[in-house]
């Protein structure tokens, strides 16, 4: 009591670390996430951002020095990169279009009741499952004509004069990435578009068939407004996550021939692990992350106008 | 408008029966409500009139025509759904306008139809919104101009008032007897609701277990049950109903527990000795003080409803349940006499439930 008194303005006597536990409290609670979010994430980021800026080649012991603008002149005249950047387009859109297509058709078909349709749904989601190496591997085997059956199909039906690699084929050598992402990514859009399909309430279809709607018409006036939102974004994702996605492409092609497959994330990837030019390879990767960063918030914004229609 | 015929209708799904043949015939403009417990079939026969459920056997005939292979939409009859399934991201007049807009009607007649219908239902100044920002009650009311802007050959209800409130539900209910009223359409009406199948029908059909138990009007169903299932399902507090057997003696009385004897109008047409429910409606027993002629009885429990006093008197082991419309008639722990009036006794055969007399 006498203490408390004496104390002049009220001043805290409590012992100085006493008072340094309590207000370090909700920092150390927190320290384990920041310093692991900071050390695997921030950290790299900034670095690799830093890269684009810096000459930074592995070979060479005298880089590391500053350059400013320079990796993204180069970009800018880089015929390769704006090929790349063509052919990524192309990739992502004929991926991302076809895998939707038949993920919707897969999911539609999946919502119908018949005999066996767990085994059914469990087996068409067995193509996500394969690791995309492994996949791409397959699908390079199965288009050569050595040891896979597709060039003699296409052959037999009369698609291909001769049965060759359309691999090695420098104007169909994307369609075989391209078929193999189709393959292993329908799941996703399956999956995803089917639990959309299954939270929509019955009742609205034996309403709509009792006002007069043929199938497609329930279709368009049902279940594309209930699907719109989740098809938005699982398209964004989708979008995101094939622009950068090289595994099949570095597997099956390699880039190659003459980079008529080459998309940016491979580039960035020969660049980076191949010439070893990593300021190059991060200016790249910068330049690619503002493409996606661009693209991803048109579709947020779209994804709130469909959202407020409801 | 149209009358339907329902010969023999069947439903299983499977080896599991639903419906063990139903026979029915509604007039046209007649206002029929289907009631009975979860379970009974009546929404699977609605279903089926409408066309959402196959029928395995059996035949539908709306306006004379058989309808048992044609789609919802061929068959001209709008129905109202318990969630009223109004499409989300249209607006009302777009819910109201969707069936005829499929139809491609010119855009003056579905101009008129909705306004029409939207006067009718107070529905006009909601016109443009969409059914989430809709109280319950207003997205009933659309469901239900859905349903008559294209004035249909039926109206076909399916437990249209269950997700409102009890306060809402009275009042929704007048509306739809009002809107009757007014277009004396041809009506099917599915509830589990009692109260709901009484006030709304112009005649009834009792359902349990798949069977029609017994069709009329509300007041015959409630006054001459045809056995032990409608008279208990009708009217609340429910009918009291004690086991006991028919003695011709004495002009025909009804031996209960305990040696109490309860005396009949007068012979019933059964055999002497024959085991019987005896059943009397709660509003039906009369209670008074002890010595007067009756059963000697010990109030049990008194449930004041406001508008009555339900009184649960013990009396030769069983609970005897008596409606009163006066207060303090009787307060717990009090004996008094009850008594069973002989015209107001209903009698059941115990073995096959079925009405005697």
């Amino acid at each position: 009591m006498t203490e408390a008194v004496s104390a002049p303005y009220g001043r805290d006597r409590r012992p100085f670390l006493r008072r340094l536990a309590n207000a370090s409290e909700p920092y150390l609670y927190s320290a384990p996430a920041l310093i692991l979010i900071v050390t695997v994430m921030l950290v790299p980021l900034v670095i690799g951002i830093s890269y684009a800026f810096r000459d930074m080649t592995l070979l060479d012991p005298f880089s590391g020095g500053f350059i400013g603008l320079d990796h993204f002149r180069a970009i800018a005249k880089d015929k390769t990169f704006w090929l790349a950047l063509k052919n990524t387009v192309y990739w992502t859109g004929y991926s991302v279009g076809l895998q939707f297509a038949f993920g919707l058709i897969l999911a539609l078909l999946l919502d119908k009741p018949f005999y066996g349709r767990g085994l059914a749904q469990a087996l068409c989601f067995l193509p996500w499952a394969v690791p995309s190496f492994l996949s791409g591997l397959n699908w390079a085997w199965m288009f050569n004509p050595v040891v896979g059956p597709i060039p003699h199909w296409l052959y037999g039906m009369g698609l291909m004069s001769a049965p060759d690699n359309i691999l090695s084929d420098p104007d169909l050598a994307m369609w075989g990435p391209i078929i193999a992402n189709v393959w292993w990514g329908i799941p996703f859009f399956a999956i995803t578009l089917l639990a959309a399909l299954q939270s929509i309430p019955r009742d609205l279809y034996e309403a709509a068939a009792i006002d007069g709607a043929t199938p497609f018409q329930r279709f368009r006036s049902i279940t594309l407004p209930f699907l719109a939102p989740t098809i938005a974004i699982t398209v964004m994702l989708r979008t995101i996550w094939i622009a950068n996605f090289a595994d099949l492409i570095v597997v099956m092609t390699n880039g190659g021939p003459a980079d008529k497959t080459q998309i940016v994330a491979s580039y960035i990837f020969t660049q980076a692990f191949r010439r070893l030019d990593f300021g190059y390879a991060s200016a790249i990767a910068l330049v690619l992350l503002m493409l996606l960063m661009i693209y991803s918030l048109l579709i947020v914004f779209l994804r709130q106008t469909l959202l407020k229609e409801r | 408008m149209a009358s339907i015929d329902i010969t023999d209708v069947r439903k299983a799904y499977g080896s599991t029966k639903i419906l063990h043949g139903v026979d029915l015939t509604i007039q046209d403009g007649e206002f029929v409500v289907l009631v009975g417990p979860s379970g009974c079939g009546k929404s699977t026969l609605l279903r089926m009139i409408a066309g959402l459920e196959d029928i395995s056997s059996g035949e539908i005939r709306i306006g004379g025509r058989v309808v048992n292979d044609l789609d919802p939409k061929d068959r001209d009859i709008a129905m109202v759904f318990q969630s009223y399934a109004l499409y989300p991201h249209m607006t009302v007049a777009d819910n109201m306008s969707y069936s005829l807009r499929l139809r491609k009607t010119a855009k003056e007649k579905i101009a008129a139809a909705i306004s029409g219908a939207a006067t009718k239902l107070s529905l006009t100044p909601l016109m443009e919104r969409r059914p989430k920002a809709l109280s319950g009650g207003q997205r009933q009311r659309v469901a239900m101009g859905r349903a008559i802007v294209r004035s249909p050959k039926a109206f076909l209800f399916d437990e249209p008032l269950s997700n409102l409130d009890a306060r809402l539900r009275e009042h929704m209910r007048g509306e739809i007897k009002k809107l009757h009223q007014d277009l004396g359409a041809t009506s099917i009406y599915v509830t589990h609701d009692q109260i709901e199948a009484m006030t709304l029908a112009d005649r009834i059909v009792a359902m349990n277990a798949g069977l029609v138990q017994q069709v009329g009007s509300p007041l015959d169903l409630y006054d001459r049950p045809a056995n032990l299932f409608v008279a208990g399902f009708m009217g609340s507090p429910a009918m009291n109903m004690f086991e006991g057997t028919y003695r011709n003696a004495n002009g025909g009385t009804v031996e209960l527990a305990q040696g109490v004897v309860v005396p009949l109008a007068g012979p019933a047409p059964t055999a002497d000795g024959t085991k019987v429910t005896l059943g009397i409606r709660p509003e039906h027993v009369l209670v008074g003080k002890t010595g007067l002629e009756g059963i000697q009885a010990l109030i049990s429990l008194v449930e004041p409803t406001g508008f009555g006093t339900i009184l649960h008197a013990s009396a030769f082991g069983e609970d005897v349940k008596a409606f009163s419309l006066e207060r303090g008639v009787a307060v717990r722990g009090d004996t008094v006499s009850v008594s069973f009036p002989v015209d107001r006794i209903h009698l059941f055969d115990t073995a096959t439930g079925s009405r005697i007399g």
